[in-house]
């Protein structure tokens, strides 16, 4: 009975029958309904407020960009939208799904609950305002006079791509967040850094050549950059920041899965 | 008879850590080094070690032991919180668990949106929970309120609706904590019922029990911890009459929680 011998810690579950493990696809679909409800629960536009910021925001930076500062940019609404949107739902996403794990302490200490489904469904809720934002940007590309090309067909694959790289950031500081309860104070202001030092209000190529580098390396100057060439260019991304954005958000993700799911089985000990 | 549940030589370790450990990023880096040093745990313990016993298929085992004996530690394990740190759970059918009073509800969300992902976590596909959700709604006996958020419901409620959906998901082995200790005697009285259905029906149960309790009455083997150590399993007379000796001889032991 006290043998001492130590094996590798293994949970085998057999199914011996049909569905007896769970459907994760319906835990998916019912986690994100409950993370949509939750958020706009007991405000009085509900999900209207989805709508409201970007289009808030894109009417302070035309004011202060287009009409104050005249930055010269051709279709700059339609422009600034598109950087809005594609920035908001990274920023929007990795800052809620910092708090992924702890704040859902009732679910992570329930049996049945994958924790790495988490940051998936905060993701994927964000996926959802930013899709329902898109005809505000089709209106503006339909007011710029700009034509729809077959170029578009390239934008699944890029949002595909985006929702690849933001859990790849998500991971990390999901965990993160467990241990060191600041982790989303530090990210929120780190965002909003970032935002500024992302071409979403101006163009990459305005940036003086000695911090070109950093729009280089930086990958949502290049996502930003590759949803422009295929919304407002008519064009496919350029192949080389394709092959970056895919190399880093492979990686970023398989590393930050890896360490996700190696710290993930003591976060019930640690929430 | 092949076993449903093997537990082998199963361990938990629970670390205790600095009293001074960093808990923010700010704290961290205010004390340098120093900082990153107390995040290792400076004592470790055993709340379960060597733990190894199997269930066999419709067997109901009963759980006994003094407080921070590391039933509900067992408990969870087995349901799949947490992993064990030595040894290995072998499972071999759908689980059903009941492990927390709050059975991890959301309070600003209805009765029914919990219980829709409830159902779904304890193995049910969406459409599967729908065509439950009548039978659930009427077992629980909280008609009126399954459309209001829990945070109305009183704890009596919140444990009806818990145990109603875990027991319409067909477990083949139900887990229950302590969560048989609210409620008031007439439901208690119909939770016990259907517990009696499904041993009847072969489901293989584990449960937190009391000695001289109406849950005693229902096990047919017993698992004594005490300290995290596996002292006895057996039939349940066997082991209760043990524990019961061991408890007054030692009536006044304190235990670690």
């Amino acid at each position: 009975m006290k043998s001492e011998t130590l094996e590798v810690p293994i949970r085998v579950v057999s199914s011996t029958k049909v569905g007896a493990r769970i459907h994760t696809l319906d835990l998916l679909r019912e986690l994100i309904e409950r993370d949509i409800k939750l958020r706009y629960r007991g405000s009085l536009l509900g999900i209207l407020w989805t709508l409201l910021n970007p289009l808030a925001e894109l009417l302070v930076l035309i004011f202060v960009f287009g009409l104050v500062l005249r930055v010269n940019i051709p279709n700059y609404p339609a422009y600034l939208f598109t950087g809005l949107i594609v920035y908001g739902w990274f920023q929007t996403s990795v800052n809620f799904a910092t708090g992924s794990i702890v704040g859902n302490r009732e679910l992570v200490r329930r049996p049945g609950v994958p924790a790495a489904i988490l940051p998936v469904v905060t993701v994927a809720s964000n996926l959802v305002h930013f899709v329902l934002s898109l005809p505000i940007l089709v209106g503006l590309l339909i007011l710029s006079d700009i034509p729809f090309t077959t170029a578009l067909l390239a934008l699944p694959f890029l949002i595909a791509l985006e929702f690849v790289l933001i859990l790849g950031f998500a991971y990390p500081v999901a965990m993160i967040h467990v241990w060191f309860r600041d982790t989303q104070h530090v990210l929120r202001i780190a965002l909003q850094l970032l935002f500024y030092m992302t071409p979403v209000f101006y163009e990459a190529s305005s940036v003086p050549g000695r911090v070109q580098w950093f729009y280089q390396l930086n990958p949502m100057a290049q996502m930003i950059g590759a949803y422009r060439a295929v919304l407002l260019g008519g064009e496919l991304p350029s192949p080389s920041s394709v092959l970056y954005l895919t190399v880093i958000s492979g990686t970023l993700l398989a590393v930050g899965l890896a360490w996700f799911r190696k710290a993930s089985h003591r976060f019930p000990d640690e929430l | 008879m092949d076993p449903i549940l093997t537990v082998s030589n199963v361990g938990k370790k629970y670390r205790r850590y600095h009293p001074d450990r960093p808990a923010t990023i700010q704290e961290a880096m205010a004390k340098g080094a120093l900082g990153w040093r107390k995040m290792k745990s400076v004592e470790e313990f055993w709340s379960l070690s060597g733990i190894t016993f199997s269930v066999g298929a419709g067997r109901t085992v009963g759980i006994v032991g003094a407080n921070g004996s590391g039933k509900s530690t067992l408990l969870r394990l087995i349901g799949g919180v947490g992993r064990p740190d030595t040894g290995r759970i072998e499972v071999g059918g759908r689980i059903g668990g009941l492990l927390d009073l709050t059975a991890g509800f959301h309070h600003d969300l209805t009765g029914r949106e919990n219980a829709m992902l409830a159902g779904i976590l304890n193995g049910l596909s969406r459409k599967q929970v729908l065509e439950r959700m009548d039978a659930i709604v009427s077992f629980a006996e909280v008609e009126d309120a399954i459309d209001s958020p829990v945070r109305t419901y009183s704890s009596g409620m919140q444990m009806r609706l818990a145990f109603s959906v875990t027991v319409h998901t067909d477990p083949e082995i139900l887990l229950i904590d302590e969560v048989l200790a609210v409620g008031d005697m007439a439901f208690k009285r119909k939770c016990l019922d259907r517990i009696a259905k499904f041993k009847a029906e072969g489901c293989s149960i584990l449960l937190v029990s009391h000695v001289g309790t109406t849950v005693e009455d229902m096990c047919d083997d017993a698992i004594w911890l005490d300290s995290g150590r596996l002292m006895a399993h057996g039939l349940v007379g066997d082991v209760v009459e043990q524990y019961t000796a061991h408890m007054n001889d030692n009536p006044s032991r304190v235990r670690r929680q």
